[in-house]
């Protein structure tokens, strides 16, 4: 059975309808994220499964219950706050502790309770501690803590990360994996950015304008993105958008790009003619000579980064940048003139609307 | 470069020491000095009478009454507008109709002068035509007809609660000021661990309300000791020096009795009282400060 699902939950604030009919399935143990530019509505989401706001339309369950209208606290869901929302005058291991005090569960148990989770995140000498006096790494940790106390079925996580440096985040990131591996909890996590995204789901759901956009492990949104706006927000550096010509010859198409043709050798039956745009990704282009590349180029600006190398580059037929990945045995420096060759069998191609073609 | 800061630190710092030494260090002297002695407040002769005038303070019936009621005044005072004013704010705050109605109506009273007060609170305690009377008349149907600032009894309560009335504006619009300071996340926390609204108010509201408490308590404190003119126009300290506190104590001794040199004695006790309520106060304060500075 599903420990969370939505069927068709709309949310208006007056006038303006944020979330527009979304419905979703999480499984029992799924580590599911969801990610989408601010201001989609993910934040807005969560706090209709939390309870903290209420559904316009539509319905909530939670472990086969119908909690639509069910209060926060007997929806056995726990948050985490981009924020912690620590409460300053508490100690840790009273902020940790506080739902059990607030059920009058006996202070025996309490602090038994409050030792094992703080066991777990590691964090048993801060328990005296006020929250004032931690960083943020252990403020985060602390919130985590009081979340998972009260074994929720649950957990929600709002941007948990976004007050970390990097460092601190890619461990805390780590972190959240290992807690999942071992609670074997639902959870659900929100970010914005598509590398937390990547490297933390079992499935995503990406969000734009309140809807969802397309949904599936990461592998398969990289691979096969329903849509221009999947294709261009998973994956960093993002995929590039050439636009192009499509054009009939027998029994093939051919796109234009400027006066570059290329060959579209898939078995594609009906692209309409026109103009579409061309989706490949950084490392499914190549830096070659330039009278053997599909289009002609300038190197605009080259970024070493040890294991690879991220170049920039102008193509001269259709004046777009595009990012190209290349291998960091590749010497290239801003001004030079190469030939760009693309991988044919990895274009995703788009109609004007964003929609996937083919 | 140093020297320049120094000058000018000195330059401008200037001005208000000597304000506060004519107004403030000044008087303050005078009065320990004037304690001494047996000066009637206006012939140029007078002998010094080294501690006669506290020894006299041992002994004097009215300066132990006025301690007493100075001691309920400033009580009542800190507590009672905290307390309603706390209320109020947890009251209004939550979206009630007219919200911002009431805390307009509420906090008008502090626009008032102590003056106006306290005439608005002579003519409702008015023994035959008073608004109070005429109510409980109203109520209880019988002929009810009581003098509430001209009985011993009642006299000092009922300048409290005109007094309560008039400061509760203030502290509720402090207290309104903290609890919109209060992360809604820290509120939503509660709703999601299942507080209930007392154990929401108790745990987390009025803890996060120390700054504000804290504000609101300084003022209750300064404004209490500084409270001398509503009791004066209420009661003079009346019937039979029953409302009478140290200020009004100090008063009649210094400028009915002419015992200039033992009114300054009892506003040096009064002063001392002041220092340690102050001193008492600002230990506090830092400990608040390291929780949430
Ligand atoms: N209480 C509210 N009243 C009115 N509009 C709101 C309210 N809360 C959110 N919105 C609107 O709903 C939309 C979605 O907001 P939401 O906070 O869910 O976005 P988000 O995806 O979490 O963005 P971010 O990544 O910036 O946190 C936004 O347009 C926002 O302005
Ligand atoms: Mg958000």
């Amino acid at each position: 059975m599903a420990d969370l699902r939505l069927e068709s939950v709309s949310k208006s604030f007056g006038q303006e309808e944020v979330i527009h009919d979304v419905s979703l399935e999480v499984a029992h143990g799924e580590f599911i994220v969801f990610v989408g530019p601010s201001g989609c509505g993910k934040s807005t989401l969560l706090r209709l499964v939390t309870g903290l706001e209420s559904v316009t339309s539509g319905r909530i369950f939670i472990d086969g219950v119908d909690v639509t209208h069910v209060k926060p606290s007997d929806r056995r869901v726990a948050m985490v706050f981009q924020s912690y929302a620590l409460f300053p005058h508490l100690t840790v291991a009273e902020n940790i502790g506080f739902g059990l005090r607030l059920a009058k569960t006996p202070a025996a148990e309490i602090r038994r309770r409050v030792a094992e989770v703080a066991n777990t995140l590691r964090i048993e000498e801060l328990l005296e501690r006020k929250p004032r006096q931690l960083s943020g790494g252990q403020r985060q940790r602390v919130a985590i803590g009081r979340s998972i106390i009260r074994s929720p079925k649950v957990f929600l996580f709002d941007e948990p990360l976004s007050n970390l440096d990097a460092a601190l985040r890619v461990l805390m990131r780590l972190e959240i994996t290992r807690l999942h591996n071992r609670l074997q909890a639902t959870m659900i996590f929100v970010t914005h950015d598509q590398t937390e995204a990547m490297t933390l789901a079992d499935r995503i759901y990406v969000f734009n304008h309140g809807r969802i956009e397309q949904s599936g492990t990461p592998m398969h949104l990289y691979n096969a993105p329903a849509n221009r706006f999947v294709a261009g927000f998973i994956g960093s550096p993002a995929m590039n958008f050439l636009p192009a010509k499509v054009r009939r010859q027998e029994d093939r198409f051919t796109a234009a790009i400027g006066s570059s043709v290329v060959p579209l050798d898939r078995s594609l039956r009906n692209l309409p003619q026109g103009e579409i745009s061309i989706g490949v990704r950084p490392e499914h282009m190549s830096v070659v000579d330039p009278a053997d590349g599909d289009v002609e180029a300038t190197i605009e600006i080259v970024e070493e980064l040890g294991a690879e190398v991220i170049a920039y580059l102008q193509i001269d037929a259709t004046a777009e940048p595009v990012t190209v990945r290349l291998p960091p045995q590749r010497q290239v420096v801003p001004g030079q003139r190469v030939g760009v060759r693309l991988a044919h069998e990895s274009f995703h191609l788009f109609d004007s609307d964003g929609a996937l073609l083919g | 470069m140093e020297r320049d800061a120094l000058y000018w630190r000195v330059i401008l710092l200037a001005a208000p020491i000597a304000v506060f030494t004519a107004l403030v260090i000044w008087p303050l002297l005078s009065s320990f000095y004037y304690s001494f002695t047996n000066w009637n407040g206006f012939n140029p002769e007078y002998d010094f009478v080294g501690l006669d005038n506290f020894a006299k303070i041992g002994t004097d019936r009215l300066f132990a009454s006025a301690i007493i009621n100075t001691a309920i005044w400033m009580v009542a005072a800190i507590f009672l507008p905290t307390l309603l004013g706390l209320a109020l704010a947890l009251l209004l705050d939550s979206k009630v109709p007219g919200g911002t109605i009431f805390k307009t109506l509420f906090y008008l009273p502090i626009c008032l002068s102590a003056v106006v007060v306290g005439q608005i609170w002579i003519w409702i305690y008015q023994g035959d035509w008073g608004l109070l009377n005429t109510v409980l008349r109203a109520v209880t149907g019988s002929d009810f007809s009581y003098a509430w600032l001209a009985r011993p009894n009642t006299a000092l309560g009922s300048v409290i609660v005109a007094w309560s009335w008039q400061q509760t504006g203030l502290s509720m619009v402090i207290f309104l000021a903290g609890l919109t300071s209060i992360p809604d996340e820290l509120l939503e926390v509660c709703d999601i661990e299942g507080a209930t609204a007392w154990q929401r108010i108790r745990i987390v509201v009025i803890p996060l309300l120390t700054p504000a408490t804290v504000v609101v308590v300084a003022l209750s404190v300064i404004n209490s000791l500084k409270g001398f003119d509503i009791l004066y126009i209420m009661t003079g300290g009346g019937p039979f020096h029953s409302s009478d506190t140290l200020a009004m104590h100090m008063y009649n001794e210094s400028f009915k009795k002419y015992l200039m040199g033992y009114g300054s004695a009892i506003s040096v006790v009064l002063f001392l009282i002041a220092l340690t309520i102050i001193r008492i106060y600002f230990r506090n304060l830092r400990k608040v400060d390291e929780i949430y500075g």
